[in-house]
């Protein structure tokens, strides 16, 4: 009734009908065809997300241009960042997190294997609940209408009075309803990794990615649930007469501000972390060395989760708090630059006197390794309250976070594509088309967004529909959308690579990278069961020990 | 490797098999049905019952798949032999310790004495020096030591030029601290730093650390104290920098290494003892 391996589908060698096969992937409970949905629903929202942002660039490319009216730019805007975030760099991060974790610490499945399901089907039906916003978010002309607030919705921009119509609450049941599919997750995430691992694994021998999703897990489960509260509180406003955040009836717009950025701070940790975890994977494979510091990585990382937690309001700078909220919100960003530099300062040391493959997982590592160094930088200057002042809401904080986003979150889990995809599908990628994607994106996402923190320091204030010529802002303007279209040729080449490799790529072999991770202990891809027999491992590194058994990691940890 | 079309409750498998957890759509219509029920809020109340329907449906079946006990799967095991080996067999060495098949660097280091007799000199070093600018340049020994309070202190930055050169004993004890505790620190990073740099340890220590200590303070001061970035003397700060540098790391340097402990557990090297903190790990045969 089932398949000899769980491929990513167009590699599954099952001819039965393709009914049937489907209602395989429908009704799966299995952590690696969860993980593949993840993947790939990510993917499509991703393509949705990048339209959307393109539709932005190309009404910014010239001044006083109306490729878009301002009510769809406004639209627009809103839903590419709450499609970015909530259904693509969550998801993604939680499919390769669901599809590895369990293979990792070497046992068979999730913890609660129908709990994965379900909070991979509240996930995407959350997604499908936003765009249906489309049709039924009845809004100011009775016509369907998507979200227009922002993706951070500030009151009492969200109130009846300034919106109308069912576009905004698409937007608040639509994260309502991902939320509780991501809190699942991490449930299933925290469990496994605390009560599944295979004999020997102590939690000082667990490789990094678990350990780094381990912390991802804690820090969804405390971010999420005050935006979860906040989503139900604002549909209160709006339909059962609350004045949680009406400042007129008693209520506190700055309310929502702190329910939001005390989840969305710890949100851009929730996207990284799993990303320092790819990179503490790949980065000692293809540098033929062991991870420079593990402890001191562990701790760096525990370190962030914490700090991460006390940082929120540096996107409040603007909001006039007192001098003491100031300082101490200036200090906590400074100090979590603290364990993120230990964090880039290992990974450095991993590579250094290593044997260094620039395979294409590797360079999109070392991309990101310098542009998450100059987003770090940049978030320090935007968390000196002072400079934020100056700075804060034009697009110098969007270069910024993009810089995150992109530079280094989107980086990293290309570079994860293209480490596990061999043993996702058994097959190996095609290397120069894996070249082509690394340096066309990696052109495209400077063009984009070097040049786009030069108008924000010139007074350009983000979302802004379009502008004056003449302020300094054009050429700024033309550069950045002209890097859109380097990126989107990046992953036109990216999706080909992947379709081409799925049909006609090489087979890839156990252990196409000389690894040391247990993953790469079972067949590409693997079978249901994961392992025949369960692995014991004694070190952090179990098939360094087994491949070098003169030398191994065992005798010095 | 196939699986058997039947569906068990027992948790025994036969040799050969594997169980795993059954596939079931339960998840899928529970979701679907919550979906639905809050989607119905915006649409139609038709559409929220429908979704509830779903929603009891799939928690009841939900329940039926994991009460009395979960249901799994027989799933046969694929024999497949393979080994897992490595085409790079040979594995290149630093040549650092030939006694040790691998080795923790730096192999020896300085104690922490070290570190906190070399910032506690440098202190002095910087100190005379920082007083020697304010005798010659401001005609007062307690200018330069106003100005490190008012780094911190909100009552020093209320001075006037023409109180700058008097005596405050809050400013005293402020700039005292400061002084003391930042030297102590940088000491003990210079302590710990220092071996790992064996070559030319005072270059480091007393001239590169204090250049690029002061290019970043000098590029950033404008933004974190304009009123401190005003009056600085960046050539009299500088060479005070290289003074405490150049002192701290020659006393540093001239004290005895000592080896470190390689490979012991933390614990052991906090001092701690007892049995169980460390685990004989017996040798084993290259066939694990």
């Amino acid at each position: 009734m089932a398949s000899d391996t769980i491929a990513l589908g167009i590699a599954d060698p099952d001819a039965r009908p393709i009914g049937e096969r489907l209602h395989d992937w429908v009704v799966t409970v299995d952590h690696k065809k969860l993980g593949i949905l993840y993947i790939l629903y990510s993917l499509f929202m991703l393509v949705i997300g990048g339209v959307e942002a393109t539709i932005m660039r190309i009404q910014l490319i010239v001044p006083h241009n109306h490729f878009v009216s301002p009510q769809v730019f406004n639209r627009m805007f809103t839903m590419h960042g709450t499609t970015m975030i909530f259904f693509v760099a969550m998801p993604i991060l939680f499919g390769f997190g669901t599809y590895l974790i369990p293979l990792m610490i070497g046992t068979r499945d999730m913890a609660f294997p129908r709990l994965n399901a379900f909070s991979f089907w509240m996930t995407a039906f959350g997604g499908l609940l936003l765009y249906f916003s489309f049709i039924g978010g009845n809004g100011l002309y009775g016509a369907g209408n998507a979200p227009d607030v922002g993706w951070f919705a500030y009151a009492p921009l969200t109130s009846r009075a300034f919106s109308p119509g069912h576009s905004t609450d698409f937007w608040t049941l639509a994260l309502l309803v991902s939320g509780i599919g991501s809190i699942g997750t991490a449930v299933n995430f925290i469990t496994t990794i605390l009560c599944m691992r295979c004999p020997g694994m102590t939690l000082g021998k667990m490789p990094l990615l678990a350990w780094l999703n381990l912390v991802t897990g804690g820090l969804v489960i405390l971010a999420v649930s005050p935006l979860t509260a906040a989503q139900i509180m604002l549909s209160i406003d709006r339909y059962l007469g609350g004045h949680f955040f009406d400042t007129q009836a008693g209520g506190a717009a700055v309310l929502w501000m702190h329910f939001f950025w005390i989840f969305g701070h710890p949100e851009v940790y929730v996207l990284i972390i799993p990303c320092f975890a790819f990179a503490s994977e790949i980065i000692p494979v293809f540098s033929r060395k062991p991870i420079f510091g593990y402890p001191v990585m562990v701790g760096a990382t525990v370190a962030i989760g914490f700090i991460s937690m006390s940082v929120w309001a540096h996107h409040m700078f603007t909001v006039g708090m007192s001098s003491y909220g100031n300082a101490f919100f200036t200090a906590t960003t400074m100090v979590i630059a603290v364990p993120t530099g230990i964090k880039i300062f290992n990974w450095i040391g991993t590579m250094w006197g290593g044997k260094i493959q620039f395979r294409a997982p590797m360079l999109f590592c070392i991309a990101f390794l310098f542009q998450f160094l100059i987003a770090g930088l940049t978030g320090i200057m935007l968390g000196a309250s002072p400079f934020n002042w100056q700075l804060s809401n034009s697009y110098f904080v969007v270069a910024h976070f993009h810089y995150v986003i992109v530079g280094g979150i989107l980086f990293t889990v290309f570079g994860a594509f293209y480490y596990w995809f061999p043993k996702m599908s058994g097959r190996m990628y095609n290397d120069a088309l894996a070249k082509w994607h690394f340096w066309l994106f990696l052109i495209g996402f400077h063009l984009t967004f070097d040049f786009m923190h030069i108008p924000g320091m010139l007074g350009m204030p983000r979302r802004i529909y379009t502008y004056e010529p003449g302020r300094g802002w054009d050429i700024w303007n033309l550069i950045i959308t002209i890097g859109v279209f380097f990126q989107i040729a990046g992953v036109l080449v990216f999706v080909g690579n992947l379709l081409w490799s799925l049909l006609k790529g090489e087979p890839a072999g156990n252990d196409p990278w000389d690894a040391w991770t247990l993953e790469w202990s079972t067949t590409s891809p693997p079978p249901d069961y994961n392992f025949a027999k369960i692995p014991v491992v004694e070190s952090r590194r179990p098939l360094w020990d087994i491949k070098h058994p003169e030398d191994p990691d065992w005798k010095y940890e | 490797m196939h699986r058997s079309d039947s569906r068990t409750e027992t948790p025994e498998a036969t040799p050969g098999t594997i169980k795993l957890p059954a596939p079931t759509a339960w998840p899928i219509v529970f979701a679907f049905g919550i979906t639905l029920l809050l989607a119905g809020l915006l649409t139609s109340p038709s559409v929220s019952i429908l979704g509830a329907i779903l929603a009891v449906t799939g928690c009841i079946g939900w329940f039926q798949d994991v009460l009395p006990h979960e249901m799994e799967e027989t799933v046969e095991v694929k024999a497949e032999v393979f080994v897992i080996t490595t085409p790079r067999r040979e594995v290149e060495r630093l040549p650092v310790a030939p006694e040790l098949p691998r080795a923790l660097l730096p192999l020896e280091t300085y104690p922490v004495s070290a570190g906190i007799k070399g910032g506690l000199a440098g202190s002095v070093a910087m100190a005379v020096l920082a007083c020697l600018y304010g005798v010659l340049k401001q005609r007062s020994i307690w200018y330069p030591i106003n100005l490190l309070a008012a780094t911190i202190y909100g009552q020093s930055l209320q001075l006037t030029p023409a109180t700058l050169n008097a005596f405050h004993l809050g400013s005293f004890v402020v700039a005292s601290f400061i002084h003391l505790l930042t030297s102590l620190l940088v000491g003990l990073l210079y302590g710990a730093m220092l071996p790992m740099f064996p070559r030319r340890p005072i270059l480091l220590g007393g001239v590169i650390a204090p250049i690029l200590w002061t290019g970043l303070l000098y590029s950033v001061l404008g933004l974190l104290n304009p009123l401190l970035n005003k009056v600085i003397d960046w050539r009299w700060f500088i060479a005070s920098q290289f003074a405490f540098g150049i002192v701290a790391g020659l006393v540093v340097v001239r004290q005895q290494r000592v080896r470190i402990r390689q490979f012991v557990p933390f614990l052991m090297r906090a001092g701690f003892e007892g049995p169980g903190i460390t685990k004989e790990k017996p040798e084993k045969d290259g066939s694990r």
